[in-house]
């Protein structure tokens, strides 16, 4: 037996998916998570399953860099840059996380004022050098630095540096040969050669700031996987979704920032393979957080806007994940102008919601669903952990008397709220992004998530759901279907007024060969599937729109298609062009997939007529009070089909079907659900 | 106001001689007086600080345009509040809102749009009431029931139609300054008009006396640019072309500015659109309600606010160090009366207006009370008009704070709303220290230049806004380099810069010992040098501080100035605009022209410091020495410091 295993390490359970490809046999366990020690958690894990011996792959979401710059834990870092400039990182770029709010701190960067060393080098705008890189200076600093015992890594980050790097590669040069092989030095151009001097520097820094932590933390790893006879390879998977080996994790370790919540994206990804559903939105929902993210044609979405706190950016492109502070302990509130509210504040664990007795008083999300008769108190968890309806209740109760309204009614209006700000959340996703509601599938995984899938639909506008098998460890599944994806872009502005084609198809190419490089020093070097785009714009605006192009693409007989394909994707977008204004290329893109072997899923057996019902119990609906029947998830097969109002209970979660919706199961035995078409 | 017999020109601009607001119709008279009052409400409280009265106290009366009469008489029953729909209107229309942003964010062309991002969008209701808005810029919401309540005046509400647009930037009419242009458009519901879309933003070049409106020598309105009373710029959908061509012909920069009014334009589409998806879904009668509703709310949370505060009359006062034109200080002055749950702020003890462009419009003054108390009480109340109801802005005509017609007023905006926001923040910390922060730098520096582009064959206009540090607080030191509190914005990254306009930038550092010493020090301010390169420039700039320190509180010691000098190619002395071009004032010229080589270093003012230097932490200190932000021997100077450097 041969498993592919995949590791999702949460805050709480450390999830796990084996899977066999002979046996087209698939495996599903969790252990509590050692937050101190993450490994002993995935070792407990791997023991209490598995025989070492059996394990060809790991592949594993890490939290290592997430961690290390959330808790400002990484490295102390030098940063070397252009003369005149060494305060970019504190300056930052002058506005304030919110209006009004004079307790805010503006963030500090990722390295110390004192550390920061200027060098006499000047590239101008048009990418020309007009001040020669002073050698003996950069010698100098790096004197300075082999004399400070604290520095562990730095970062180079130079003025232009990505329309000609040659400064910034010298000086990587120089600072190597005087600091030895083992001083990690992160530059700018390699990290993100992108313009905008203050997000590439805080990119940069982080690159570098990341480097001694990671790269001790995965060797730490791989020792202790070794000493306890784990010695298959293992892979980590980088905040773009694709994989990457050990080594070059700890060369890049900023591709980890985001690592941890990708998984429950890319098995969206692939869910929406398996099922030929084109456009997804998924809703990760745990205890005190929610996670968001869209699949758009079978592919994942992705951003560079990501923060490690306000005004800290890092650039690197990765899924596009927007978490809320709302979760089932989310704990609803009275405010000042007698509106109820629910979170940001929840419940944690401890004391966790009212109904888990352990002390709780506050109401939670978790107890109005008790309340409401959606969550069964008897059979929480497979029933090892009862709850407490009457708890729930004088919780609820406090918030109903505060408010005058009937304790029912007040869980609704709880589950409502609750239900906006996630809402909101998707809103944010979709409708901002000028997406509609109405081409998508919501996908609702993470214990707390599928009991609100039903309302959700219809207050975003959504017309289907799908609540995916096991979905408690639906993201540990995205660990075995990832592939090797390497993203690279870069800054170099034309115009159509004066369009260098071969300049254009040139810089393209060379992204694409340096991708392919990058894939191939790990060795995945089967099926790769290349990816072009340029990011463009009308000449003086100061966002770009991509637009997927083909190397022909770049033809001087084909820009004219190229232009009118930009007019066209802007009027999409914003609801209006400019015709017969110039535009402006941007930056450019390559993206290189290695297409991974997927695993195949076993298949439910078909059903024979509808599934039985293993009880009855009362329900609140947002139209009222109903009867609705009890469904166990492990008895439903292929094909089957359920009308609302009904309940669908499994090991780690609850599906409601709502009145005037129908619940399907399909071949792998995901739930569909959606609203009778007359209803 | 009295208007031509056709409606085509304002014959003469009439005021409340209390509060400030413009007066439609007769308004009130008192014996053996010519002035004229909105309301009883001014008469009776002219008539109390007439008398001297230390603490009048009169209950609000909100003041009433006829707009709000005519529709105050449709009010009906409404239903019980409904919490959830409230909810789900709230962040659905700031939602909306903050699309709108970012459509204006991603399509505009002036870098004052895109990367400073000085603009807000928001929704208004049938009367003009500010029902949402998202997190851009203050000046702007603070601004915009005003403005949109002035609008309805000029032009009848029940004339338009869907796919109206109006387009107006008059600051005679409620408006901030001119390059501010506010673009609405309005939003039906089966066949009755229910509200606006409406986004305000900055359009960098307009035409006036110099390149980039900041005319720092203006004396008069028409130095600042085109003015554009509320005019439509599409009719049921169709471009005015006529309106588009006036427009474009009066401005310096008309392709940049043709893609920033497309991309306003774009904004309100947007947000009308959005807004009928979700009158279609609840209905137009719950939207209405529920509007209301979300505005009482916002009100009783500003009343509980102000209710904590214990009454009393809390007066602070700040100097603008010129006004460009003459060598002589303005006093700017605020008396905050707070009563129960109310807040009277009386502005009357100020200067009277100024020759040169640093008066505030009634627009921009009232703005800044709201700014200001906003910054002192829970920043998550939802910001409609409901929550400015409590709060009564009095401000005569004819001072610094009010300008009458057709005085210049382009600074007042950028740089008087910040002084006037922290005074009220000053007078605040009278009332409750613990809220309050010593001032900020309060300027944006507003260094405007224009020009031949090189590379483009066109012309080019800049305006960059720069940042400085605020004041200390209670618990916390200044923020360095933060954007002065009347705007959100951000500068523009050098690399941008650089790109956009042939200029270099040497150097962008902060500036050490410039934050005021302090228990909780000032922020820092920062410094940038720029060199013309290939063609010369056109420059100006209308900004201040360069004498009059920020100030302090508490026993802190006041922030650093800013200041402008200039070395002209070829010399290697630094001089002041004054002593290179006989200018007045080093922060307020006009058309200044450098040529290829010149270096024009810009820097900003540090924040004032909070509470007694004595009382600061010696590790704070220390660290603030070896991070540099404090020099070791300011260190030992101001704080008794005698650590090693």
């Amino acid at each position: 037996m041969r498993y592919l295993l995949g590791i999702d390490v949460g805050g709480t359970f450390t999830d796990f998916v084996a899977y066999d490809a002979m046996q087209r046999d698939v495996k599903v366990w969790k252990v509590p998570s050692t937050p101190t020690d993450p490994i002993n958690g995935i070792l407990n894990g791997i023991h209490s399953a598995l025989s070492p011996d059996t394990i060809s792959l790991v592949r594993l979401g890490t939290t290592v860099a997430t961690n290390a710059v959330l808790e400002r834990k990484g490295g102390t870092v030098a940063y070397v840059t252009t003369r005149g400039f060494r305060d970019v990182p504190f300056i930052q770029r002058g506005n304030r996380k919110a209006h009004y709010d004079m307790s805010w701190v503006k963030p500090k960067p990722l390295v110390k004022r004192r550390h920061c060393f200027e060098v006499t080098e000047r590239i101008d705008a048009y990418g020309k050098e007009i001040v020669p890189l002073d050698e003996a200076e950069v010698a100098r600093i790096a004197d300075r630095i082999a004399a400070d015992p604290e520095i562990e890594a730095v970062a180079v980050c130079f003025l232009f540096s990505y329309l000609d790097p040659a400064h910034e590669t010298r000086a990587k040069a120089i600072l190597a040969e005087r600091l030895g092989a083992d001083m990690p030095i992160s530059t700018s151009f390699e990290v993100l050669p992108k313009w905008k001097e203050y997000e590439r520097a805080s990119t940069t820094l982080a690159d570098a700031y990341l480097k001694p932590v990671v790269s001790r933390q995965l060797r730490a790893m791989r020792d202790r996987l070794d000493g306890e006879g784990v010695g298959a390879p293992v892979v980590v998977i980088k905040s773009n979704g694709g994989e990457m080996t050990l080594g070059a994790a700890a060369e890049a370790p900023v591709n980890l920032v985001m690592s941890g919540p990708t998984g429950g994206v890319i098995a969206s990804r692939y869910l929406a393979e398996l099922t030929g559903i084109d456009n997804l939105v998924t809703l990760d929902m745990g205890g005190t957080s929610t996670d968001v993210a869209t699949v758009l044609g079978q592919q994942e979405s992705f951003t560079t806007n990501f923060e490690i706190e306000w005004g800290v950016p890092i650039q690197i492109p990765m899924l596009d994940i927007r978490t809320i502070g709302a979760g089932g302990g989310s704990i609803a509130w009275i405010d000042k102008g007698g509106m109820l509210r629910v979170g940001p504040h929840s419940a944690g664990a401890r004391p966790g919601p009212a109904c888990y007795g352990f002390g709780g008083t506050d109401a939670t999300v978790t107890d109005a669903n008790v309340v409401l008769g959606r969550i069964d108190p008897d059979n929480f968890l497979n029933g090892t952990m009862k709850l407490d309806k009457a708890a729930a209740e004088r919780a609820v109760g406090a918030v109903a008397e505060a408010i005058g309204q009937s304790v029912e009614a007040t869980a609704l209006a709880i589950v409502q709220i609750a239900n906006n700000n996630m809402v909101s959340a998707l809103r944010s996703v979709l409708i901002e992004r000028g997406l509609d509601p109405r081409d998508f599938t919501l996908a609702t995984f993470g214990g707390a998530g599928p009991p609100h899938a039903a309302e959700l639909m219809g207050e975003i506008g959504i017309p289907r759901a799908i609540v995916p098998p096991h979905p408690g460890q639906f993201s540990a599944y995205g660990f075995i279907v990832t592939n090797a994806r390497v993203d690279r872009q870069r800054t170099t502005q034309l115009t159509s007024r004066r369009f260098d084609a071969a300049r254009a198809s040139q810089i393209l190419e060379d992204l694409v060969a340096d991708a392919v490089d990058e894939l191939k020093a790990q060795d995945f070097t089967e099926n790769l599937v290349v990816h072009r785009a340029l990011a463009m714009r009308y000449l003086g605006q100061n966002y770009e729109l991509e637009l997927s192009i083909e190397p022909a693409d770049l033809s001087p007989e084909r820009a004219a298609g190229l232009w009118a394909a930009f007019h066209k994707a802007h009027e999409a977008r914003f609801g209006f062009a400019i015709p017969g204004e110039t535009i402006e290329i941007v930056n450019y893109l390559a993206t290189v997939v290695s297409i991974g072997d997927k695993p195949a899923f076993p298949k439910l057996a078909e059903g024979d007529g509808p599934p039985e019902p293993v009880g009855r119990r009362s329900v609140v609906f947002a139209s009222g009070r109903e009867e609705a029947p009890v469904y166990r998830r492990e008895a439903l097969l292929a094909g089957q089909t359920i009308g609302g109002p009904a309940i669908v209970e499994e090991a780690a979660s609850v599906t409601i079907v709502a009145p005037g919706q129908h619940l399907d199961v399909d071949q792998f035995g995901s739930l569909h659900i959606a609203a009778h078409t007359n209803a | 106001m009295r208007f031509s017999d056709n409606g085509f020109y304002v014959e003469k601009y009439v005021k409340c001689a209390n509060c400030g607001l413009l007066v439609y119709g007769p308004g009130i008279q008192t014996e053996g007086s010519r002035d004229i009052y909105c309301s009883d409400w001014c008469v009776e409280w002219a008539g109390l600080k007439a008398k001297g009265d230390p603490e009048p106290r009169l209950p609000i009366v909100p003041p009433r345009l006829p707009i709000e009469e005519a529709m105050a008489a449709r009010v009906t029953e409404r239903p019980p509040a409904d919490p959830v729909m409230m909810n789900i209107l709230d962040s659905t229309m700031v939602s909306i809102c903050r699309e709108m942003g970012i459509l204006l964010m991603k399509t505009s062309y002036s870098t004052i749009f895109n990367e400073g991002l000085d603009f807000t969008c928001a929704l208004a209701d049938a009367k003009g009431d500010m029902i949402a808005c998202a997190e851009f810029c203050p000046t702007m919401i603070g601004g915009m029931p005003i403005l949109i309540k002035t609008c309805a005046q000029e032009i009848d509400f029940s004339t338009l139609e869907p796919g109206d647009v109006i387009v107006h930037n008059d600051p005679y009419r409620g408006g901030l300054h001119c390059p501010e242009h506010t673009f609405f458009k309005p939003i039906f519901a089966d066949g009755a008009l229910l509200g606006f879309a409406v986004c305000i933003g900055h359009i960098a070049e307009i035409g006036g006396m110099v390149p980039g409106a900041f005319c720092g020598e203006a004396t008069e309105i028409f130095h600042e640019g085109m003015r554009v009373p509320p005019v439509k710029i599409r009719k049921a959908g169709k471009d005015v072309e006529e309106v588009w061509k006036l427009l474009l012909a009066n401005c310096r920069t008309p392709r940049q500015n043709y893609g920033d009014l497309m991309a306003m334009i774009g904004s309100v589409d947007l947000g009308v659109d959005r807004v009928g998806q979700i009158v279609e879904k609840y209905g137009a009668d719950v939207f209405r309600d529920t509007c209301e509703d979300l505005m009482d709310y916002s009100e009783r949370r500003m009343r509980a606010e102000l209710d904590a505060f214990p009454d009393g009359v809390y007066g602070f006062e700040d100097v603008i160090e010129n006004d460009g034109i003459e060598r002589k200080p303005y006093t700017v002055a605020i008396d905050l009366h707070i009563q129960g749950d109310e807040v009277v702020a009386d502005y009357r003890r100020s200067s009277p207006q100024a020759r040169g462009p640093v008066n505030a419009t009634l627009g921009v003054a009232t703005g800044a009370v709201y700014n200001g108390i906003l910054h002192v009480t829970d920043p998550s109340i939802p910001k409609n008009s409901g929550c400015f109801r409590p709060i009564r802005v009095v401000s005569p005509p004819g001072l610094v704070v009010n300008v009458d017609y057709p005085g210049p007023l382009v600074a007042g905006n950028t740089e008087t709303h910040p002084r006037l926001a922290n005074i009220v923040i000053g007078a605040m910390s009278r009332c409750v220290p613990t809220r309050a922060m010593a001032s900020e730098s309060c300027t944006g520096t507003n260094f405007v230049f224009g020009g031949e582009h090189p590379d483009y064959d066109e012309y080019f206009a800049c305006y960059d806004i720069m940042s400085g540090g605020w004041g200390g607080r209670h618990e916390h030191d200044g923020n360095d380099c933060v954007i002065a509190i009347n705007g959100n914005c951000r500068f523009n990254p050098t690399e941008v810069f650089e790109t956009r306009f042939p200029l270099r930038v040497e150097t962008f550092e902060m500036m050490p010992d410039s934050g005021g010493a302090g228990r909780w020090r000032g922020g820092l301010g920062f410094r940038r040098e720029l060199v013309v390169t290939q063609v010369p420039i056109t420059a100006s700039q209308c900004s201040d501080r360069h004498e009059v320190r920020p100030f302090a509180l508490f026993g802190g010691a006041e922030g650093g100035n800013g200041g402008t000098m200039v070395k002209k190619a070829g010399s290697e002395a630094w001089s002041t605009v004054c002593e290179l071009y006989g200018k007045t004032s080093s922060s307020k010229y006009a058309n200044v022209r450098f040529d290829p080589g010149d270096r024009v270093l810009l820097w900003t003012p540090g924040g004032g410091g909070y509470g007694d230097p004595a009382e600061r932490d010696p590790g704070a200190i220390a660290e603030d020495v070896a991070e540099g932000y404090v020099s070791a021997e300011a260190a030992s100077r101001l704080y008794g410091w005698s650590g090693k450097a």
